[in-house]
Parts: C-alpha cells; structure tokens; sequence
C-alpha cells in the first residue's frame, strides 16, 4: 500500500481506465484518451467489453453527465455550477481522468489567485541572468493544458478575481495564450479544454463577466431528486468514511440514515416527502454532504462517548448546527417544522423532544 | 373478390405517423379510407371537407339524458387521423370511422358509474338489476403501453420523446413504403402473448366487421388508419361469427355529438387527457419544418424567442452554440439526428447557463402554447345548455327575466340541490341568482337568492364549453384554472368556500392544496388572518352539507399557529391606518376562531399569541388594546395584573396619543365591559381622573366615539355605577354649578349649529 494519502483518480482507478481503453473501438475526438461514449461508462458505471465492473463515480441524472460530455466534445469549455457537497469537484477529476489521462493540471482559484498563476509566471533569476527567454518562463498548469494537449481544471473558478477570471477570454475563444514580453504565444493542442467548478449559492463571490459565462456550456449539478438514491449515497458513504476513521457502525445506523436524510430532504425542498404540506427552507443548503458529516459525527460521539449506540442526543445537535445557519430566521423555520411535522409522526417522537429542547 | 386491405398503423398526434399515412395514401389512391373512431360519428366528418374547421377540434360526443357521461377525441393539425379525412375529402375518396360506437362507450360508462355506485352503497337492487356480463367497474381503457405502443418502444430504448424515436429509428428504414410494415411486425412482437381485455376485444372485433364489410362493398383498394397497437388484431383470421357474438348485446344510449373548440394545451397529457401528448407545440414544429438542420435551427430560435420575451438574454452565438451542442450530444447518446431531449439539454446548458428554471417559465409556453381552435358557427354547440334546461325541469326553476325571489333549505335534497345549480352557474360567470343573504351570520341552513335570466347568459354558457360538458364540470374547471392562478391567500380562501358551496369536493381539496403551500410560503400575518375567517365559515357551512373537510380542519389549525407566531413581531411600529386595519383583521379572526372550536392546543396557541402582544410594550397601542382585552376576556390576563398594565400603557408619561389609541383599542366593541366590570371601571376611572385638562378635551372625540356604542339604557346604568349609587367603590358626584354650565355650553352648541 503507498504511503500516499490520496492517489489522483487515475491511478486509484487505473485497472477500470485501462480495461475500457482496451476495448474501445467507439470514435474518439482527437487527444482523447477514451471515447465519449466510454468515458460515460467510467462515470456512470457499468461494465467494460471484457466484464471488468466499472464502478459508478457519480450516482444522478445520466442526461447531465451526457451534456458534460458532448460539451467537452466541442470546443467549448464546461462549467459545473452547483450549491457545495453535489460533487462538482470530484467529477471534473474523474471528467480530466478518463478524457485526458492526467487530473492533476488544476488551478485553485482563490482571492489571492494572481495572472502569473493562471497565465505563466517569471523565474526571476533566469530573467535578471539572462533576459525574457522560455527558459525564464515557468509554465502553470494552463499553460502546460494547453501545450501538451490535456484538460485544465479550475476549481471555484469565481472565487478568482474578475479581473484574472477575464485573462481566460482570449483562451477559451483564440484557444491561444499570447506572451508579449516574448513577442510569441502559446497555442493550444487538439484535446485541450478546461473544466471548471463554481459554487452558486456563496455570497460575497466574484460573479462571472457575462463575456465570460458565455464562453462556458454549464451544467448545473443538483443535489439528489430522489431519495432513496440519497440515501444510498449516504450510506455509501458514511460506511467507507466510517472504516477509512475506523468507526464502528451500529446496527441503526442505516434507521437513522433514513430519518436525517428525510429530514434534510423535507427542510431543503420546502415540503414534506408525501407532498401534502409545505414548509419554509432554511438559509443553509443542506446538502447530501452535510447529511453525511452529521452521520459521521453521530458515529464517532458514538463510538467514542456512548459506548457505540448511535441515538438522536448524538445526532441532535450536528442536525442543529447544519439547518440552524441565521440563528433568528432559521430557528423559527426549524421550529415550525417540528411543530406542524415532526410532532405528528410517531416514529420521530425523539427528534421532536430532543430538537425542540435544544432549540 | 374483395378489395385489398392495406393497414396503416400510426400513433395517435404523431406528425411524422401523420407525413407517412399521407405519402401511403398517395401512393396507394384508395377508394375508402377508415379510420379508428366511433362509428356512429362518420357524418360528423363531413365539416372537415369544407374550411372553416380550424384544429386543435375535438369530437365532442355526450349522453344525451345524461351530458355528464361525454367522450372527446381531439384532433390537431398534426393528428394522422385528422390527414386522412382531410386528403380522402380532398381526392374523392370515402371516409368512415369502424371504433366502437360512441352510444356504446357512453351507455357503457354510465353503466359502470351506476355499478360502482350500488357497489358502493352496499345496495343488491340494483345489481340485480344490470346484465351480469355488464358487471365490470370501469378500467383504464388499456394499459400504457396498448396506448401509445411506439412510445413505449422509444422509453425502452432510452427515449423520452416517442417523436424522437420514430424519426431516429422508424423513418431511418431506407425504404419509406415500408415503414408501415416495419411497425406491424413490431407490433407483432409486442402483443406476444397479450390477451385484450373485453373491451379492447370488443372494439377490435367491431373495426374487423367493419373492414370486411367495406371490403365487401368497395370496388378498389382499402386503407384503414389506426393506433399502431391494433394493426396485428386486425388482419388476424377470425371467424366473423365470433366477432358477432362479441358484439351482441351491446348496451346503448341516445348520443348528441358536435365539434368543440379544442386547445393546444389541452392536448397535452398534463392536463388530464388521456391519450394526449407532452409537447403539441413541438409536434406542429416537426409536423410544418420536419427533422433537419434547419429545422433544429428553427426550433433552438424559438427557444430563443421565448426566453427572450420572457426577459433573459439569449445572443446569436449563443444559438449557433447551442446547434453545436444538440449534434454532440446526439453523437454522445449515439442517435442519428438531434431530438427533443438533445434540444432541451443543450438548450439549459447555454442558454440557460444550466439553470433548469427559466426553462420550467418557458415551458408551458413553448410546448403548450395558446392556440385555440376553431369551428364554423352553423355548427350546434350546445352541451351545456342541454345540461342546464335538463336540470332546470329536474329541479323546478324556470328561467324568467323578472326578478324573483327563492328562499331555499339547504337540509332538503331538493333545496340542496337548488343551491347547488345555483353556486355552480355563479362560478360560470352566469348570476342567475344573486344570493341576498350570505347566510353567514344567521342559520347556516338557509340561502336567499333573487333569480333573474338574462339571455346573455346562454351565451356565456357556451363559451365556457371549453372548462367542460356538463355545468358541474365546466364550473370545476373554471373554478381550477382561478385557484391554479390566484396568489392571495384570503381571495383563495374565499374560491375555495365557494367550491365547497357549488358541491365540487375535488376542486376544494385542489384549492385547499393550493392554500396550504400558499400559507407556508408567506410570512405575513395580516395575510395568514386574513384567511382565517373564510375558512371559518367553509367549515362551518360544510356543516350544513355532506363533504369530507379534515384536510380544511389541518390548514385551519396551521393557519392559526402560523399567525399565533407571527401576531406578536407583526403588532409593532404601525402606523395608523395599518394598526386600524390589524385591529379589525385580529377582532374578526378572534371571533371566527371562537366559533370554530378548536382543539385546546390550537385555542391555547392563539391565546398565548394574544396574551404575549397585549403585554408587550412594543405592540402599537391599538392593537395593543385589543388583545389585551381579549386576553383578559379569556383569563389570560388577571384583574390585578389588568388594573397595573393599564395604567402603565395610560400613564401620564405616555404621550396622549399613544394613550388614546391604547384606550380605543381597548373598549371599541366592548363599552359594555365598562358597565359591567367593577374593576375595569375602577382602573379606566382612574386613567380619566389624572389626565390634565389639555389631555382631557384633546381625547374627548375618543371618549365620545367608545361611549356611543352604548345605549341610552347602559350609559344611565354606567352612570349610576360611577356616581357608587349601583355599588361599588366609585363616589363620583355632579360637579355642583353643572347644571348652570350646562345652559352655558348649550347656548354655545345652538351657536355652532346655527353657523352664528
């Protein structure tokens, strides 16, 4: 076993890579790795032409993955827009993983991301030693993206600059990045195109230029419309956390799975699950990783401190701390909901009591 | 030697079924072209040989004793069938429809209703009475999949549009003419091992009598056009003896049948017919531009149209990205063309920028769209006005032009049922009767009306054809559409009460739906009490007619505790007008739900609700009044802890506004309270006692108007109370030079009265 904490998704799906590529005889684009229709297989899962199982990294609406896909297939770049925990970062990896064979040309995109950083920066010594040369250029993942062919991935590409954001515009319609200290520029290779993930519920972020969003195809990615396909991701989940934390799971686990994520369902689409009554949305999201963090705090409070039974006193306050966000306008929701839902069911009678206690 | 037979399996509303049957007509020039539909309705063909016929139409068949058992086959422009009569119209061909006649389908459905009402009544005598081999309740005419077998074939493959489909994989067939031939051994395929059910069985043995007998008679080839579905059971060897036996018996019923306008949007599956279809407006798109590049560019510039009427920003480029992207996306999803979805998803993904809801603004318009069709006037449109003479004679209400007054006893069938009409007419924008006397406040049991026709009035009926056949029907869906459009909680409300009132349960619990995701929604508690009442009243009402109102029950109680959460935060920092119009609302609502008996935690919620403004310091003073003598009404605010909270909220510190207003709040109404209550007196005599002699004059007018509710008798008994000749502990006496004065204020009052 490597030493490495976390290996880049084609190597940790290597075996899975590789046995689709061998059988791939579908068109591809030119600098793809794996045809279109395969790298659809690898995301969606399933099985490659010689029966390796190919696992599904992301578990939602086909149709948005196939859009990911064509969009890619164009020159056009993509943009995975989502509120946090829908898992945009993880499919652009696996989107760069099987398109391009490497997933690790990324870009973090923060306030203090600079144009050096997004376009190629100086090696200073080489340039007081020698002068502008390509010697005395240090390349950013971009630039190499674009010279050798490969995705880019940028990630939470609005927390950028507008100002940086906007050095993108000549690269994602020219598909060239001049250099003029060098009178030359780069010019992107077939197969090159850029990824990247954006959360849209963030306040306070840098909104994209209009020439710019107009550059991207997006795809939105929503949080689960279904949910036992919710609960089974959670469960998933809060199972492979649990043994890499080597927590134990209590048999009620999978109960109380059930309940949290009816809940988080309930507060986050503003209605019950029968659809018969309506109730307010907190602030927060509630995404399906907040699910999972409040599962996976209930079972370590369990494993550490109740001698393994999993029970709402656990939950409770990891449920309050993810609907509780604005702590006036969100209690009252939460309080109404307990009052006019939870009240009424039998089965909750613990929630009822502990919530409404701690609030 | 009978004529050759070709069969033309299509789907119902599909264009590109509808552009095959046209070119197999043409090439095959048949003498007689039969169609599936209800044979006893061929004559009603003929107005399509003519213009004047605008589609979408619909065949409208209805019992003719009883119009509430009526059957619709709508036709677009893109319908197959509604092509067929057109061309054999145009090219001298006979057209005739071979389904099940429609007197059978109707006597059919009325039978079942009759089976499933005696079933449900637990009642023999009827049973009895209905031929056993009729005993069957009514089932979905056919499974999904019998009724629209090519969509069915598209969802297996992966398609959500069947239209998709037929273009990608039937009209792909290199060789057109053989298209039909492809889709009967499709169908083959399909129906392996299917037994149809008595109906299905009934009707495909009645087109196979018919085919045959055409075929008989007819010098020169046959086409017939029909459901995809059916092709295989139609040319199938069957002894024509035994279709005959399938068919004997057959109930059946007087039918009057016309055309109807018909809408586009009611073609669509979404609201509510059968075997409609998702997207008509896509379907007239395929049927006019057919598949293509420049019948996708077509289409992605209409979308484009739309959104940009609908105010989002949609640039050229952006369009000839969004073609780019439907032609990845099919070559992604391996089709051969771009379909609707591939329109749809790219669509979202750049002119949308991802978003799914400016897609879900445009939608209704874009599928659905607004066209209505057309019919020529010498056509009879009459269902709904045969529904309401019939039930004018049932019920003994004559229409006359002169008013009339009708005083009805809602515990009486007959008056019931009276009333019932009456409400239901009023929802059609039809005031026959004008209702005098809500019959709220009194009795719940009894309505007056003033009756009055107007000739107007039939003409009304007919345009409101569209709702429905029968006036229950139509008042319902006039009544939906209002509820599905209406976004104030109390005029909601108030629809609802109205269709409980107009006895259309159905349409209540939509509205009633509707409300209760309207009251989550809002946070306003003028608005949330504004509701209240009306449903007060609905319940109550209800009460005096037999309908099911558990869910009302719920919404009430979520009504109440919403408002009781919100009472207290609304109440504050008002100015005048919306303090006054928050006093009324909470007076009127306090009563209401005093009447409604409600359960004790509900009660307690609005009580506690009550209490906590009336006690507040930041209440604004009129509405602080009120509450907190309602509070104190109901004990939830002692006599003692009365007396110390009055004179805090009227003390001298307090500006003289903010007292009046307190003291308004307070005794509007409840003058009486005063004459009553010894220790209210106590406390207000004593406020009265310490304002200075500004204060006083400035709050006369206040005092005047609180007094005033009083009459003569109370004011004397108040009077005797203050002067301790009734008891109590007050010991007020005339000023002694009172009566001098009196003369002296007389005399100045004479002056302003005579202007001198």
């Amino acid at each position: 076993m490597s030493d490495i904490l976390r290996q880049p998704a084609e190597v940790t799906w290597k075996t899975e890579l590789d046995a689709l590529a061998a059988h791939d005889d579908a068109p591809k684009p030119e600098g793809w790795a794996l045809s279109p229709q395969a790298t659809l297989t690898y995301l969606l899962g399933g099985a490659a032409k010689d029966g390796t199982e190919i696992t599904p990294k992301y578990v939602g609406q086909r149709r948005l993955m196939e859009t990911a896909v064509a969009t890619l297939a164009t020159d056009r770049a993509l943009l995975l827009l989502g509120v946090p925990g829908t898992a945009k970062s993880w499919v652009s990896e696996h989107l760069a993983a099987a398109i391009a064979g490497d997933s690790t040309l990324v870009v973090q995109c923060t306030a203090g991301t600079d144009e050096n950083q997004v376009r190629y920066g100086w090696n200073y010594a080489q340039l007081l030693a020698h002068g502008p040369s390509t010697e005395a250029l240090v390349p950013t993942p971009l630039y190499r993206a674009m010279d050798g062919g490969k995705l880019c991935r940028l990630e939470e590409l609005t927390r950028m600059g507008s100002d940086v954001q906007d050095t993108l515009i000549t690269v994602l319609s020219e598909k060239m990045m001049p250099i003029p200290e060098l009178n030359s520029a780069v010019y992107a290779n077939r197969g090159f195109n850029i990824i990247a993930t954006a959360n849209n519920r963030d306040k306070g972020v840098n909104e994209l230029s209009s020439a710019l969003k107009r550059r991207f195809n997006v795809v939105v990615l929503p949080l689960p419309d279904d949910i036992d396909e919710e609960v089974q991701i959670v469960t998933k989940r809060v199972s492979d956390m649990a043994e890499s934390l080597q927590l134990a799971v209590p048999k009620n686990a999978a109960a109380e799975v059930m309940r949290v994520v009816t809940i988080f369902r309930e507060l986050r689409d503003g209605r019950t699950l029968d659809g018969k009554t309506a109730l307010k949305a907190p602030s927060g999201t509630l995404s399906t990783a907040e699910a999972i963090a409040v599962m996976v705090g209930g079972l370590s409070q369990a494993a550490y401190f109740t001698n393994g039974t999993l029970d709402v006193d656990g939950l409770a306050p990891n449920i309050l701390g993810a609907v509780v966000k604005d702590p006036v306008q969100d209690k009252t929701v939460l309080a109404e909901y307990l009052e006019t839902v939870v009240k009424k069911r039998r089965d909750y009678a613990d929630y009822y009591s502990v919530l409404s206690e701690m609030l | 030697m009978p004529a050759p037979v070709t069969y033309l399996g299509i789907r119902h509303h599909g264009p590109g079924s509808a552009r095959q049957v046209l070119a197999a007509l043409e090439a095959l020039q048949p003498a007689q072209v039969l169609i599936e539909g209800p044979a006893d309705l061929t004559e009603l063909m003929e107005p399509l040989g003519r213009p004047g016929i605008v589609p979408p139409v619909a065949l409208l068949a209805y019992a003719a004793k009883a119009p509430e058992y009526a059957s619709f086959w709508p036709f677009a422009e893109f319908s197959p069938e509604y092509q067929a009569i057109k061309w054999a119209f145009a090219h001298g061909a006979v057209p005739s429809f071979i389904d099940l006649p429609a007197a059978t389908n109707l006597a059919e459905a009325e039978l079942n209703a009759k089976v499933a009402d005696a079933l449900k009544d637990q009642d023999g005598d009827v049973l009895e009475e209905i031929d056993d081999t009729a005993v069957t309740l009514p089932e979905p005419a056919t499974d999904a999949i019998a009724r629209d077998p090519i969509g069915a074939l598209a969802q297996a493959a992966g398609y959500e549009d069947g239209e998709s489909w037929w273009s990608d994989v039937i009209e792909e067939n290199p060789d057109p003419g053989e298209v039909f031939a492809a889709i009967a051994t499709a169908m083959e395929a399909l129906r392996e091992g299917h037994i149809p059910d008595r109906r299905e069985a009934q009707r495909e043995a009645h087109m196979r009598r018919a085919i045959a007998k055409a075929a008989r008679h007819t010098e020169g080839p046959i086409a017939v056009v029909c459901g995809a579905w059916h092709v295989p059971a139609l040319r199938a060897k069957v002894k024509a003896s035994d279709d005959t036996a399938l068919l004997k018996g057959l109930p059946k019923t007087k039918v009057q049948a016309t055309w109807a306008p018909w809408t586009s949007a009611r073609l669509a599956r979404a609201t509510g017919y059968g075997a409609g279809i998702e997207a008509p407006l896509w379907y007239a798109h395929l049927w006019q531009h057919g598949v293509g590049q420049k019948a996708d560019a077509l289409w992605v510039a209409r979308m484009a149209e739309v959104l940009r009427d609908e105010g989002f920003d949609a640039s050229t480029a952006s369009l000839i990205e969004t073609v780019r992207l439907t032609r990845s996306l099919a070559a992604v999803r391996e089709r051969p063309s771009p379909g609707f979805e591939e329109m749809r998803d790219a669509a979202i993904s750049i002119l949308m920028h991802g978003e799914t809801l400016p897609w879900q603004i445009i939608e209704t318009r874009l599928l659905l769209g607004r066209d209505v069709g057309q019919i020529p006037d010498n056509l009879p449109l009459a269902p709904l006005l045969d529904d309401l003479q019939r039930q004018q004679r049932k019920l003994q209400l004559k229409p006359e032009a002169l008013e009339r007054e009708l005083s009805l006893d809602l515990r009486s069938e007959r008056g019931l049922a009276r009333s019932t009409l009456l409400h239901r007419l009023t929802a059609l924008d039809v005031p026959w009767g004008q209702l005098t006397d809500p019959g709220r406040s009194r009795g719940t049991f009894r309505e007056k009306w003033l009756l009055a026709w107007q000739p107007e009035f039939a003409v009304r009926l007919v345009e409101h054809l569209v709702y429905g056949p029968t006036i229950a029907a139509a008042a319902g869906g006039r009544m939906a559409e209002a509820i599905r459009r209406e976004t104030k909680l109390s005029t909601l409300a108030e629809t609802v009460r109205g269709a409980l009132v107009a006895q259309l349960p159905d349409v209540a619990q939509t509205g009633t739906e509707r409300l209760d995701a309207l009251a989550a929604e809002t946070d306003d508690c003028a608005t949330l009490l504004a509701a209240i009442p009306p449903i007060v009243d609905t319940l109550r009402y209800g009460t005096a007619r037999e309908m099911a109102l558990d869910q009302m029950e719920t919404l009430l109680d979520r009504l109440i505790i919403q408002s009781a959460v919100a009472l207290p935060y609304a109440a504050r920092n008002l100015d005048a007008d919306a303090a006054t119009a928050l006093r009324d609302l909470i007076d009127a609502t306090d009563q209401a739900i005093a009447l409604s008996e409600r359960a004790e935690p509900i009660r307690d919620a609005w009580i506690a609700a009550l209490t906590d403004t009336g006690r507040s310091d930041k209440t604004t003073p009129l509405v602080g009044g009120l509450t907190m003598r309602l509070a104190y009404e109901v004990g939830t605010i002692a006599v003692e802890d009365l007396a110390s909270l009055m004179s805090l909220r009227l003390s001298q510190s307090r500006p003289a506004i903010e007292a009046a207003g307190f003291f308004e709040g307070f005794f509007t109404g409840a003058g009486l309270k005063l004459v009553h209550d010894t220790d209210l007196r106590v406390a207000v005599d004593g406020w009265v006692m310490s304002l200075d002699e500004e204060a006083f004059t400035e709050n006369l007018p206040l005092f005047r108007r609180v007094f005033s509710t009083l009459d003569r008798n109370e004011r004397k008994v108040l009077l005797e109370h203050l002067l301790g000749r009734a008891g109590g502990n007050l010991t007020a006496t005339f000023a002694p030079e009172a009566e001098a004065l009196w003369a002296a204020q007389q005399a100045t009052i004479n002056r302003l009265f005579e202007g001198t």
